[in-house]
C-alpha cells in the first residue's frame, strides 16, 4: 500500500522511522483477524515481528499467512529482546504477562478487558509508571465515530444533565475462539459482562466521566459464565440500565436522555447518532465513517509511536480504570435470575 | 450413579443443552458436554461442566470425548451426513470403546405420513424429506450395534417446545407477534403432539438408566395432544397478542405457495451474493431496512412444507415408556407456555421495544 492510499482515508503514520521490535503474543483469532492485518500494513516493523504461541502449528501458520519471519512457543524468550509487545491472550494471563514486561520498562498494548480485577489492573498501572513503560490498551470502540459524538456531546454539556441512559445488547455469541478458554470453567468464572460489558461499561464510565453507583446486578450463572446480565446504577441525577445477552438477539442501541434533549444510537452504526431536541425533534447526525479494521490500524500505529516516544497512548490504562472497578462491583453485588424454567427441571428430576 | 460419566452429544444445541443443564442442577452424574464449535458454548458455559470438542464427523475428537464415559446419549444433528455418518462413528466408538449405554434422540418423523394412533409397532416410513429419512437410517444403524452387543436405546421424541426451541417457540412466537401468522382453518386442524422439554429430558434419563429400555426405542409426548391451531391460539393468549386472525385453507395454501419461489431466490441471493449484498445495506440505511423487513415476513411467513405437517392426523402414543419407564408427564401446555412466554421475555426475545425512545 502507497502513502497515498493511507492519507486518503486519515489513517495516522509512524512518526519516524525508528523500527521498533514487536512482539506479538497469542495467536488465537484476536491476532489474526484484528492485530495482524493491521501490524501487515507496517511492512517495516512486520519485519521485526516476533509472534508468540505456545502452539507452534498456529504461531507458524500465521507466520506464514501474514509473511511474519519469526515466531516462538515461549515469551520468555523474546523478554529482553523486544520494545514493545501486544498481549493477546486470554483474560488471566493478561495481569501476569504484562507485569513481565512492563518491569522490564517494555511497552505493553493489552487486549480488552485489560485485566480480571481492578486491583490487578491498578497493580500494573503502578508497574508501568515505575519502569516507565507505557500501558495502552485496546478499548478501541471510544475511537468509534458515534460514541465519541456522544461523549463530546455530553462534556460540552450541549442537551444539559444526562437524566437516563439505556444501553443494550443482545448478539449471539459467535467469536471463533480457538482454545475455548472463554468457556472452560476453570478458567473463567465471568462471561458477557466482562467480555461485551468491558466496552459497554467503559462507555458508561467514560460518558459519565467517573464511575457510576451499582443499584443492582442480575446475571444467570451456575458458576459459571455469565450469558445474560441486567445492571442498575445511578450517577448524580442519572439513572442507568444495562442489559447485555449471548443467548438472544435483540436491537444492539443505547440512548442517553438528558435535560434537554436525547442522543440515541444503533451500537454498529459508527456513523450516525439521532439527536432528538427538548421539542421532539429528531435530527440524524451523520459522522465520518470509521470502520472497526481501520480503528485496529489507528491503535497499532499509535502503539508504535508509543514505542517510539512520540505519543501518547490513544486509549491507556489508566482510562479504563474506572471501568473495571465498576465491573467487579456488579459481580460482587450479583445475585441470579428468577428462572422457573430450571426449577421445573429440578422439580421434574426429583419427580 | 455417583461414578457415572455422560457424554452428551449436540449439547449446544435446544435438547442436548437442556439434557447437560439437568444432570448438572441435579447433580447426578458427571456430565460432558460434546459440542462442534466453541461459539455454540455460551448456554452451556454458564454451569460449571466440562465442555468437549465432539463434532461427530471427526473419529478422533469422538475418541477423546468418549474416553471413560458410561453413557452416551447422542443427540447431534444437522445434515444427512451429520445424522447417518456421525451417529456411525459414535456407534462405533463406543462399541469399541465399552459404553455401558448408547441412548440415541430420534424423532417421531420416521413414521413419516402415517396417521392414526400411533405406537412403536408402527414401521417406518421413508418420504423423501433428507430429515426424517435420515432419521431411520441412523435408527438402522443402531439396531445393527445393538446386535453386535451395545446396549442402545432410541428415543422418538414429537414436537418439543420450550425454552431454546428454535422451531416450535421462538420462530412460531415471532410469527405470531408479526401478525403474518393465523388460524388456518381446516388445514392446521391435524394433532400437535406436543412435549414440553423439561418432560423429555426427564424421559430420556429415565429410559438412559432403566435396565428394560435397552434394545428399544419409545416415543415421547406429552400430556395433552390439542391441535395445532389450538396451539397457535394458545401460544398467541399467552404472550398477550391480540386475537388471531382466521386464514381460510386456499387462502393460507394460496400464500404459502407464492412465498416459496420468493424464499428460493432469496436463498440463492444470499448463497451467490452475500459480500455485495452486505456492502451495499452497509452502505444505504433504506436497503437496510427494506432487506430487514422482507427477511422478516420471509421468516414468520407459513411454509407449505408446515402446512403439510399441520394437517396431519397422527396421534403418537408413549403408552410404552410409560409402561415400561415409569414416564409420567404432568405439565400441560397451559403450564408450559406460561414458562416458555417467562423465558421469552428474560431473553428479550418478544418485547423488543428495548429503549422506550
Amino acid at each position: 500500500m502507497t502513502s497515498n492510499n493511507l492519507s486518503s482515508v486519515n489513517i495516522p503514520f509512524i512518526l519516524n522511522k525508528k523500527r521498533p521490535k514487536i512482539s506479538l503474543i497469542g495467536c488465537g483469532a484476536i491476532a489474526e483477524r484484528y492485530y495482524l492485518p493491521s501490524l501487515s500494513r507496517h511492512p517495516s516493523v512486520l519485519e521485526n515481528l516476533i509472534l508468540v504461541d505456545h502452539d507452534r502449528k498456529r504461531a507458524q501458520s500465521l507466520a506464514t499467512q501474514f509473511k511474519v519471519m519469526n515466531y516462538l512457543v515461549d515469551y520468555r524468550e523474546v523478554l529482553e529482546e523486544v520494545d514493545g509487545v501486544i498481549i493477546a491472550l486470554p483474560i488471566e494471563l493478561h495481569y501476569p504477562i504484562s507485569m513481565e514486561f512492563l518491569s522490564r520498562g517494555v511497552h505493553v498494548l493489552c487486549e480488552k478487558p485489560l485485566a480480571e480485577s481492578a486491583d490487578k489492573a491498578r497493580d500494573m498501572i503502578e508497574q508501568a509508571q515505575k519502569t516507565g513503560a507505557f500501558l495502552s490498551v485496546n478499548y478501541f470502540q471510544r475511537l468509534i465515530p458515534s460514541f465519541a459524538k456522544v461523549k463530546q456531546l455530553l462534556a460540552d454539556n450541549s442537551f444539559g444533565e444526562p437524566l437516563v441512559i439505556k444501553y443494550f445488547v443482545g448478539e449471539l455469541f459467535d467469536w471463533p475462539t480457538v482454545s475455548g478458554y472463554y468457556f472452560k470453567s476453570k478458567t473463567s468464572a465471568r462471561g458477557v459482562l466482562r467480555d461485551r460489558g468491558a466496552h459497554v461499561m467503559d462507555h458508561i464510565c467514560w460518558w459519565l466521566d467517573g464511575k457510576p453507583n451499582l443499584v443492582s446486578c442480575q446475571n444467570d450463572s451456575f458458576g459459571g459464565s455469565d450469558a445474560v446480565v441486567h445492571v442498575h446504577f445511578e450517577h448524580n441525577c442519572c439513572l442507568g440500565e444495562v442489559k447485555l445477552s449471548l443467548l438472544s438477539k435483540f436491537p444492539c442501541r443505547f440512548i442517553v436522555k438528558c435535560e434537554q434533549g436525547s442522543i440515541e444510537g444503533d451500537v454498529y452504526d459508527y456513523q450516525n447518532v439521532i439527536l432528538t431536541s427538548a421539542s421532539g425533534r429528531k435530527k440524524r447526525f451523520k459522522l465520518k465513517s470509521g470502520s472497526k479494521f481501520n480503528i485496529g490500524y489507528q491503535i497499532v500505529t499509535n502503539f508504535i509511536n508509543v514505542i517510539n516516544k512520540n505519543e501518547k497512548p490513544l486509549v491507556s490504562g489508566n482510562d479504563v480504570l474506572d471501568s473495571i472497578q465498576f465491573i467487579d462491583e456488579c459481580y460482587e453485588a450479583a445475585s441470579r435470575f428468577d428462572m422457573p424454567w430450571y426449577e421445573v427441571l429440578k422439580a421434574g428430576s426429583d419427580g | 450413579m455417583d461414578e457415572e460419566e455422560i457424554l452428551v452429544t449436540g449439547a449446544s444445541g435446544f435438547i442436548g443443552g437442556w439434557i447437560v443443564e439437568s444432570l448438572c442442577l441435579n447433580d447426578s452424574a458427571n456430565v460432558r458436554a460434546g459440542i462442534r464449535r466453541w461459539s455454540g458454548a455460551a448456554r452451556l458455559g454458564r454451569f460449571p461442566i466440562e465442555i468437549v470438542l465432539c463434532d461427530v464427523l471427526d473419529r478422533k475428537q469422538i475418541m477423546k470425548a468418549m474416553q471413560g464415559v458410561n453413557c452416551v446419549i447422542h443427540c447431534a444433528t444437522g445434515s444427512s451426513e451429520i445424522i447417518i455418518q456421525g451417529t456411525k462413528n459414535m456407534l462405533n466408538i463406543a462399541q469399541r470403546l465399552g459404553v455401558e449405554r448408547f441412548v440415541y434422540i430420534s424423532t417421531t418423523e420416521v413414521y413419516g405420513d402415517q396417521s392414526g394412533k400411533i405406537d412403536e409397532s408402527f414401521p417406518c416410513q421413508y418420504t423423501g424429506s433428507p430429515y426424517g429419512d435420515s432419521k431411520i437410517e441412523a435408527e438402522n444403524l443402531c439396531w445393527k450395534f445393538y446386535k453386535k452387543g451395545l446396549p442402545v436405546t432410541v428415543i422418538r421424541p414429537s414436537i418439543v417446545y420450550g425454552p431454546f426451541s428454535k422451531d416450535w417457540t421462538i420462530r412460531l412466537a415471532q410469527s405470531l407477534q408479526s401478525g403474518n401468522w393465523g388460524i388456518f382453518k381446516g388445514i392446521a386442524d391435524g394433532a400437535c403432539n406436543l412435549i414440553y422439554i423439561s418432560e423429555l429430558v426427564s424421559g430420556i434419563l429415565l429410559a438412559a438408566h432403566h435396565e428394560d429400555a435397552v434394545g428399544e426405542a419409545f416415543n415421547m409426548v406429552g400430556p395433552e395432544i390439542i391441535s395445532w391451531n389450538q396451539y397457535f391460539q394458545r401460544f398467541n393468549t399467552a404472550l398477550g397478542l391480540p386475537k388471531l386472525r382466521i386464514t381460510s385453507s386456499s387462502r393460507a395454501k394460496l400464500n404459502a405457495s407464492m412465498m416459496e419461489p420468493v424464499r428460493s431466490s432469496a436463498k440463492f441471493v444470499l448463497a451467490h451474493f452475500t459480500r455485495p449484498l452486505k456492502k451495499i445495506s452497509k452502505k444505504y440505511r433504506v436497503v437496510r431496512k427494506v432487506m430487514r423487513s422482507f427477511e422478516q415476513t420471509i421468516k414468520t411467513s407459513p411454509r407449505l412444507q408446515g402446512l403439510s405437517l399441520y394437517s396431519r392426523n397422527a396421534l403418537y402414543l408413549s403408552t410404552k415408556a410409560q409402561n415400561r419407564l415409569g414416564f409420567r408427564p404432568k405439565i400441560d401446555v397451559e403450564n408450559g407456555l406460561g414458562l416458555t412466554v417467562k423465558w421469552l421475555n428474560h431473553l428479550m426475545l418478544v418485547d423488543r421495544d428495548t429503549l422506550g425512545s
